[in-house]
């Protein structure tokens, strides 16, 4: 299997990984589609040299999440798109209107910690341990757990005072 | 909506997600090719022509201004033309330091860290660029119009009300551009210390 193949099975596998992460740093479709072309080709950019020191799921998430960091910067700039179709701005089926409710919901809430928390939540949603947590952010494995703590209060008041206001 | 149905609602959503099929083997191939140019590297085209009308401007005043007979024009003409070679130089060194960035060997935070800095690096540029813009924009008037032939000796009026009307709507406008360019600063020092702490 030659590099190419290989880079398109990897990526194959992973898409989920790479809309969820465009879909907390993006809050329109253009710029999704932007910022996920952009992550395939950084990864593709990286793919030769990743070492397989750290585990494949390590390498992506670094790399998409630092990609997402600058493109917040670059998203007035469109790129030259490659035509495909990210046509999952609906996540659920239609009968099932409450769990579309707590997953836009849930997003909303999300968008609104700041980019270290976000990238810790994220990767705390997506059931990865406090030590893989640890090398993809660069904080101590004692700093992922407080960090996930305050976010967790972080959410719940913000949680409340939606459901305060009745929003 | 408590912590654990957020969770809930976030595997639901990997589920779905991950049955979905959104590239194939040809759009990622496409993606990996020169068909791509990378949106972190590419230089937006106003500031590509910007660059062009500042480098065209200085050439022609650089031309032009060596004729003109009075000093303080001469002297406006000088600094126009180092104003418009140093403006492009400020605008693009911020997407020079962004082609350094590797992103796969640093980690979230140093990502985080580095981007901060530079986005602040880049709005305290942003605003030297305004305030020697609008700078340019004074001074350059005179001498325009004196390579024009058009003399301001006759028109009294010129150094009298017009030319501090200008720089009275040049200090307005700074002010006006780098208040908002410091609240844009504000925001992005605030999201700093927050994630360092």
């Amino acid at each position: 299997m030659d590099i190419k193949e290989n880079f398109a099975n990897v990526i194959k596998a992973n898409e989920g990984l790479i809309y969820k992460i465009t879909m907390l740093y993006t809050d329109n479709k253009q710029d999704r589609k932007d910022l996920y072309q952009e992550i395939v080709y950084q990864l593709w950019k990286s793919f030769g040299s990743f070492s397989e020191q750290s585990k494949l799921s390590t390498w992506m998430y670094r790399v998409a999440l630092n990609t997402a960091i600058f493109h917040l910067k670059q998203s007035k700039k469109r790129p030259d798109t490659i035509p495909f179709e990210l046509e999952m701005d609906k996540l659920t089926d239609e009968s099932d209107k409450a769990e579309e409710e707590r997953i836009k919901l849930l997003y909303e809430h999300i968008q609104k910690l700041n980019l270290l928390e976000k990238g810790i939540i994220l990767l705390f949603l997506e059931g990865k341990s406090h030590e893989e947590i640890s090398e993809i952010v660069g904080i101590s494995i004692s700093n992922v757990g407080t960090k996930i703590s305050r976010i967790k209060e972080k959410l719940k008041s913000q949680i409340k005072k939606n459901t305060d206001y009745g929003t | 909506m408590e912590l654990e149905e957020m969770k809930q609602g976030w595997n639901a959503m990997s589920k779905r997600v991950e049955k979905q099929e959104i590239l194939n083997q040809q759009i990622i191939e496409k993606m990996t090719q020169d068909q791509y140019q990378s949106n972190l590297k590419k230089i937006a085209l106003p500031e590509f022509i910007g660059t062009i009308i500042c480098y065209l401007g200085a050439t022609y005043l650089s031309v032009n201004v060596p004729k003109l007979e009075e000093p303080l024009i001469q002297y406006f003409g000088v600094i126009s033309i180092a104003l418009l070679l140093i403006l492009p130089i400020i605008s693009l060194q911020s997407v020079r330091a962004m082609r350094k960035i590797n992103l796969s060997s640093h980690t979230y935070l140093e990502t985080i860290q580095i981007f901060g800095k530079q986005k602040i690096r880049f709005q305290k540029l942003q605003k030297l660029n305004v305030s020697l813009g609008l700078f340019l924009m004074v001074i350059g008037v005179p001498v325009l119009l004196a390579i024009k032939g058009i003399s301001l000796d006759p028109t009294p009026l010129f150094w009298m009300l017009y030319f501090p009307i200008g720089i009275m709507f040049f200090l307005g406008f700074s002010y006006w551009t780098l208040k908002s360019y410091n609240k844009a600063l504000k925001a992005t020092e605030k999201m700093f210390t927050e994630v360092n702490e």
